[in-house]
């Protein structure tokens, strides 16, 4: 072999640190089998913004020669190992420095593996995976997906977990014994050591074939030459809002052709219509302007626009009105309200399933309290 | 005198003023919105006259003070960008306060017209003429245009607002006038009627890039590499559109004002025949114009070729006049330490537009005037022998040689 | 001077505007405050406005080139110029309307600035910009109390001891930002006298901030806001707390809500009901460890904290400006 490359998929700030420890434990370990290796971020998707999706990459050569091949194209155009470490972004990723959807195995090789956090099931998570005309491997860690923040790094071996799965998946970039050893000795912790140890030999990774999966086409955006552009640095504003959705009631706001955040949510508001007081807290305090205000004077949240900030939630004084739902749950963009209108008992024992079933959901967006981190990795050291 | 000023605009008259007052006239005559004033020697005489143009009720503007060089530019940049006409100006290291507005200026198409005084760079402080100041923005997307006299400031001003706005272009315009050789020294110069000048310069259309609720845009939005490249050939275009623009309007000056060289980019003196070619930009034309005629009379085959436009530079034009010599001296009013040759700006400039000739002459670098210092006719003359002697053995013992400096 | 638009306080949260002038097409964090402060400031100044502004997250994260959110026609303006941006944006328009050169109508002009382009680099421009009676202009800040866009470095908003790229918590030294924030408004307040709105502002009282939007832009002349706006990504919690943590701000007594109209000043939300002595002012440690980036403070840092927040509320009225005493409010 020549040279393998791993790029690390996760969301911006929330998943930073994550990212680098993973990125860096390769090259380290790679050393202990006599391996050159360099790891850097994406300069493109920094300034990162918190729950925008980034990545990180590594790559790995038997000589400085054969590493400095690869490093002639700065941003690897394909990887060996895509390792996702937030599974709502198998439905795919855009960054916020650049245009339209990319499947999140675009840049994975024939024959190459996905590795993804997540406590879905292979078939769920193939359901959102944009399908690949050459086949690749689909790798699971079971785990609860790992959100800190910029400052206090929630430590719960979710990094450790990546790389022992990354060791079963593709031994010929790093061995696990140079894994353990290089982990012994950059984190002294033989707990560490374990979980890549317990990873590894968890991991069990399944083919994907050519056109299996989401058979969407993804948005994609044409970039303008410096002749169709507009000079002077100007580009046309925002068209104005109309009434909801032309009509005289209600509004709704005009939104960008070229930008829209579905891939900048990890949950979403699902609304409960019957018990909404209108009281316009949501509407007034969402920093997205997502709410379009219906006919009948409720609140829809666009998922054109829906960023999932969860603002929305803490905000409404009724409970359980508002509740953030892990995108996972979902499929499509619908209008809640159209389900809503449709058919009212339908979409209210949707709902209440969904609102249940987030109770158990142990998905956070990072930290809430001194403190509060210990306890859930406690919990997940047990999973 | 409210009074006389304004009768000043309505009939053309013979004024006896200094290059900035001329440029404060041509300010006024060309009905300018707004113009931003912060003090520094020696550019700010024009600002003294406009503030007394605007006390006497001559001129209707919003003359703001400002409070920084960098502010005094960025406000003119956002005044012309809701569509108003603007001027403003600055000296040496005034201009270099306010770089990245002056900067940011080109980069967003803004039509601003600015008066450098040129100025020394500190330290040590220093009031006299130096180029260096003018000559930072030259690869920044700004005509920039040097002086010669009072009444080439005027009618230079005038032009520079009908060039810089014209939709074509949309470049914003440096006026470089030599500290205290044109800004305090006055002179007779022909200052046109109000409407003469209105036939002459458009009101200033900024169309579908006016930022107004009637053409709700968004202005220089971030871009990352994805867009920058196609940006910058944008900018580049418009700089090669330019030159077209500058004919056309130079054509349209002569006719209405019945004024004006033959090129608008270069002045020639007695090149015609000329072996020895001297090259300077500025009030540099005066003792070398005399220099010239005194050699000639001794009948030496000697020429000046003035660089009017220094951005955009008039390659061929210039390849034309310079082909013909055996050898061209450069007179820098500017250093650039380390620089190839340890040559001036002008020097390279030139050296590198006469580079694709087949035939090239032999080219020296004088660095002259530094600081204010006045280049004397005599050192003219040892310029010239100097050129003559590497014409004669066809070496160059040394190619750059700093004039009359104390050892 | 030109005149103002007629916009007139909204009365009571039914009456908010429906109309959205700032929409989708940006890119910033997750349950951003400042995103939220735009669309409230630009809701209720109305279409006719223009809208300035200075690099910052509110530029980068905003206008992604060829994705805008902004209906409004809007500029970029250089770190340190939101006061020339305003100034040279209000004279363009005065002039040429004057001047008969554009159609006559009062056009609202507000620039922002985030804290660290207006507290730091842009404070001369503000100021000058302030000495300009004959403009209608209206420069906001949005204070999320750092470099938050270019990686979150220490500025001159940045809270004492707070943890950024530029001043990490250490082995050695625990407090590596030691400056007490700027206290602006009534710098700006007290500095030009001739001013007739000031005012602090949080996005988190949605109402409230539109109106004082609306007071500046009628109140004619050069006017100030400042906006204290929680960070998700610098201030490192979890981003459905945004509203929340603005709340704390103030009801902790560490931000302080008031108007300072034609020079007399009045509290209002709960710093009003605090000062009135009707609230207790909230432990600061309720909103500091509820942030990341005050993890690393011990009891006693939360102890200084708290003793410098008592002395504004005990010592001063108009934080380091005016005495305090409960008279002063009736």
């Amino acid at each position: 072999m020549a040279t393998l490359a791993v790029e690390v998929v996760y969301r911006g700030i929330f998943q930073k640190t994550l990212a680098r420890n993973i990125v860096r434990h390769i090259v380290f370990a790679a050393r202990k089998d006599g391996k050159i290796g360099t790891a850097f971020g994406r300069y493109g998707d920094s300034p990162e913004r918190n729950g925008i999706p980034a990545k990180q990459f590594a790559i790995v050569a038997d000589t400085p020669l054969e590493l400095e091949e690869s490093m002639a194209v700065y941003e690897a155009s394909s990887v060996d190992v895509t390792i996702n470490v937030d599974d709502t972004m198998c439905k795919g990723i855009e960054s916020w420095a650049w245009y339209g959807l990319q499947p999140i195995n675009e840049l994975t090789k024939p024959g190459g593996t996905l590795i993804v956090t997540s406590r879905q099931d292979a078939a769920s998570l193939i359901e959102d995976i944009h399908q690949k005309d050459t086949p690749y491997n689909l790798a699971i860690i079971p785990s609860t997906v790992s959100f800190s923040g910029l400052w206090v790094y929630k430590d719960d071996h979710t990094d450790m977990r990546a790389l022992g799965a990354l060791c079963k998946v593709c031994p010929e970039l790093v061995s696990l014994e140079a894994m353990l050893k290089s982990i012994k000795e950059q984190t002294d912790s033989d707990a560490k050591v374990s979980s890549v140890q317990r990873a590894h030999d968890r991991t069990t990774s399944r083919p994907v074939e050519p056109g299996e999966g989401n058979s969407e086409t993804p948005f994609s955006f044409d970039l303008p030459g410096w002749k169709t552009m507009e000079e002077g640095l100007v580009i046309r504003g925002l068209p104005a809002g109309t009434g909801f959705r032309g009509g005289e009631e209600g509004y709704t706001p005009g939104r960008s052709e070229v930008f829209k955040k579905w891939s900048t949510r990890s949950m979403r508001p699902v609304i409960n219509f019957d018990t909404c007081i209108k009281c316009t807290l949501c509407w007034l305090q969402c920093p997205d302007t997502c709410f379009d205000v219906t006919s009948d004077g409720l609140y829809d949240a666009n998922m054109e626009s829906c960023c999932g900030c969860g603002v929305c939630e803490a905000v409404c004084p009724v409970p359980d009105c508002v509740t953030m739902v892990s995108e996972t749950e979902f499929t499509g963009n619908d209008s809640q309200w159209d389900a809503w209108t449709a058919d009212k008992d339908g979409y209210n024992k949707w709902m209440t399933v969904l609102v249940e079933k987030q109770k158990d959901e142990t998905r956070t967006h990072g930290f809430h309290h001194v403190g509060a981190y210990a306890d859930d990795i406690s919990a997940m050291e047990d999973a | 005198m409210a009074t006389a000023e304004a009768a000043l605009f309505q009939e053309s008259t013979e004024e006896l003023i200094s290059g900035s007052e001329a440029i404060g006239i041509a300010c006024a005559l060309a009905d300018v919105d707004v113009i931003t004033a912060y003090p520094i020697r020696p550019y700010d005489t024009v600002m003294q006259y406009v503030s007394r143009l605007k006390a006497d009720g001559a001129f209707d503007l919003d003359f703001i003070v400002a409070e920084s060089e960098h502010s005094q530019f960025e406000i003119v940049k956002h005044a012309s960008a809701v569509g108003a006409r603007t001027f403003t100006g600055s000296s040496g290291v005034g201009w270099f306060y306010a770089f990245e507005a002056i900067t940011v200026t080109a980069g967003l198409r803004m039509p601003v017209v600015a008066m450098v005084g040129n100025r020394a760079l500190d330290d040590p402080g220093a009031f006299g003429v130096e180029h260096n100041d003018a000559l930072a923005v030259r690869d920044l997307g700004w005509h920039l245009y040097w002086v010669a006299t009072a009444q080439e400031a005027l009618d230079m001003a005038l032009m520079a607002w009908k060039v810089a706005e014209d939709p074509r272009v949309l470049l914003p315009f440096a006026l470089s006038c030599d500290g205290s050789f044109l800004t305090h020294s006055q002179a007779i110069v022909q200052v046109p009627a109000q409407d003469l000048v209105k036939k002459f310069l458009p009101d200033y259309q900024r169309g579908k890039l006016q930022l107004h609720p009637d053409n709700p845009i968004t202005v220089a939005p971030q871009v990352n590499e994805d867009w920058l490249m196609e940006i910058r050939k944008q900018t580049d275009e418009a700089m090669r559109r330019t030159s077209g623009v500058i004919l056309e309007a130079h054509e349209e000056f002569r006719e209405i004002f019945g004024r004006g060289d033959p090129s608008p980019f270069i002045e020639e003196y007695m090149c015609d025949d000329a072996e020895i070619i001297l090259v300077g930009m500025g009030t540099l034309a005066m003792p070398t114009r005399v220099a010239v005629r005194r050699m000639r009379e001794a009948g030496k085959k000697v020429g000046f070729l003035r660089i009017k436009f220094f951005r955009p530079f008039a390659t061929e034009e210039i390849q034309k006049v310079l082909g013909k010599a055996k050898g061209v001296a450069v007179i820098d009013r500017d250093y650039s330490y380390g620089s190839p040759s340890f040559g001036g700006v002008l020097f390279h400039e030139l050296r590198s537009t006469l580079y694709p000739l087949d035939e090239r002459p032999k080219m020296l670098n004088f660095i002259a005037g530094l600081g204010g210092r006045e280049v004397m006719v005599r050192d003219i003359d040892q310029i010239v022998e100097t050129t003559q002697k590497a014409v004669d053995t066809g070496k160059i013992e040394q190619e750059t040689t700093w004039v009359a400096v104390r050892e | 001077m030109t005149t103002v638009q007629d916009l007139p306080a909204i009365k009571g949260v039914k009456n908010i505007p429906l109309e959205e002038l700032y929409s989708s097409g940006h890119r910033t964090c997750q349950g951003c405050e400042s995103a939220l402060v735009m669309r409230l400031m630009i809701k209720a100044a109305g279409p006719r406005t223009i809208v300035l502004g200075s690099t910052g997250c509110m530029y980068v994260a905003n206008t992604t080139y060829y994705s805008t959110p902004w209906v409004v026609p809007w500029m970029h303006t250089q770190l340190g110029s939101s006061g020339s941006a305003a100034t040279g944006t209000a004279a363009g328009l005065s002039a040429m309307m004057r001047k008969g050169k554009m159609h006559k109508e009062p056009i609202n002009v507000i620039a922002f600035c985030g804290d660290g382009g207006g507290m730091d680099m842009g404070l001369s421009a503000i100021s000058a910009a302030l000495q300009h009676d004959e403009y209608n202009l209206l420069i906001l800040c949005y204070d999320n109390e750092s470099y938050a866009n270019t990686d979150i470095q220490a500025s001159g908003g940045t809270p004492w001891g707070a943890n950024t790229t530029f001043s990490p918590p250490g082995k050695e030294i625990r407090i590596m930002n030691n400056r007490w924030k700027k206290n602006m408004a009534p710098m700006l307040a007290v500095g030009h006298p001739n001013v007739r709105y000031v005012a602090t502002a949080c996005g988190s009282y949605g109402l409230d901030f539109n109106n004082k939007v609306r007071r500046a832009l009628t109140i004619g002349g050069p006017t100030f806001i400042h906006s204290i706006d929680p960070c998700p990504k610098g201030w490192d919690y979890d981003p459905k707390y945004s509203h929340e943590l603005g709340m704390l701000s103030i009801e902790t007594g560490i931000w302080v809500q008031y108007e300072i109209i034609d020079g007399e000043l009045t509290l209002n939300g709960p710093s009003r009901s605090i000062a009135k002595g009707i609230r207790k002012r909230k432990p600061v440690e309720d909103y500091l460890m509820r942030q990341g980036r005050f993890a690393h403070f011990t009891p006693e840092d939360i102890k200084y904290f708290q003793g410098k927040v008592d002395e504004t509320w005990e010592k001063w009225w108009l934080p380091g400006v005016i005495p305090i005493s409960a008279s002063k409010e009736e």
